[in-house]
């Protein structure tokens, strides 16, 4: 770009659009931690599953592996803020949605779990009175909650970015979400793994697709 | 009635410098670089003399050993940045 040329009036106004044009096309996610939080939940909902299907249980709960991956990303977060080169509006934004929707989903386990405790002395209460199974599961509602919250930053970060795998998958999940409400735990395992896959990790490894070949690119240009 | 368009801002590569700054928080000195596909030296250049006007403020830091440059408008170059669009659509709207 030359140093002191003058614009006409419609050249200005011509690169004014191109200029904020491409720094709208800047953001790049390096999708590492979608395609970790896809994986995570998928395996966590999936040995659920197996153990629900199969009658076994595991020495812990594996959902305890959702805690694990908070340490990794913790490292990727920091690494793509140092890689960044440019810090856009509407990433300090989605940073504080998906924080908040982290605080959020571990309020809603404890919440969940304060439920199951009381649920489960009212429901053997049940049984030794009627000598029957209590006709309502509380766990079959769990799925239904969790979904509904996967959806929603999925949802804003898909429409922010302009990135549609993501706006797609968080309404994948609402629709699983619906879905949940009427199924048994089996299926609303299964789904969830579903809504993970299609929220998160494909999203995420097509993040890194575009990731790879943006690096690509600034090293051809040697920038 | 028309305004004399804002000379520091029209130029190219100021103006250029000043668009990608309106659209983000803040960018690094290589971004910007990338983006108006200006040389490293006239960059620096247009740079000053938009940091000079108030433009924009100039953060140098090291980030892992090597010196780092970010670039982040200021309210008087948004200001400044809004009032020439308006002139430019008075130009353009308005027969001479």
């Amino acid at each position: 770009m030359e140093q002191e040329k003058t614009l006409s009036e419609q050249e200005s106004l011509r690169l004014i659009t191109i200029m904020i044009n491409k720094a709208k096309e800047s953001y790049h996610d390096t999708g590492i931690g979608a395609i970790m939080w896809g994986a995570v939940i998928a395996v966590c909902s999936l040995v659920r599953l197996s153990e629900v299907q199969f009658d076994y249980r595991l020495p812990f709960d594996i959902y305890l592996l959702t805690l694990v991956a908070i340490i990794p990303q913790i490292f990727i977060s920091i690494k793509e803020k140092r890689e960044r080169k440019v810090k856009s509006y509407d990433d300090a934004y989605l940073d504080y949605i998906w924080l908040g929707f982290g605080i959020t989903i571990f309020l809603l386990i404890h919440i969940s779990n304060n439920i199951f405790g009381e649920w489960g002395s009212w429901s053997n209460e049940y049984r030794s009175i009627t000598g029957k199974e209590a006709p309502m599961r509380f766990s079959e509602f769990v799925s239904p909650l969790f979904l509904m919250l996967y959806g929603l930053p999925t949802f804003i970060t898909g429409a922010a970015c302009k990135f549609k795998p993501m706006l797609w998958g968080g309404i994948f999940c609402w629709v699983c979400c619906v879905v949940t409400v009427y199924t048994t735990i089996k299926i609303d395992l299964l789904l969830t793994a579903l809504s993970a896959i299609t929220a998160w990790f494909i999203p995420g490894i097509l993040m890194e697709v575009e990731y790879r070949k943006y690096k690509k690119e600034q090293a051809l240009l040697n920038v | 009635m028309f305004k004399d368009l804002d000379p520091i801002l029209h130029s190219q590569l100021r103006l250029a410098v000043m668009s990608v700054l309106i659209s983000v928080k803040d960018a690094e000195f290589t971004f910007l670089k990338e983006k108006t596909n200006a040389t490293a030296g006239n960059l620096s250049v247009q740079i000053q003399k938009l940091k000079e006007a108030g433009y924009i403020d100039v953060i140098k830091q090291f980030k892992d050993n090597y010196p780092q440059t970010i670039c982040k408008i200021t309210a008087t170059g948004i200001g400044a940045f809004e009032e020439y669009v308006k002139n430019l659509q008075v130009y353009l709207t308005q027969p001479k």
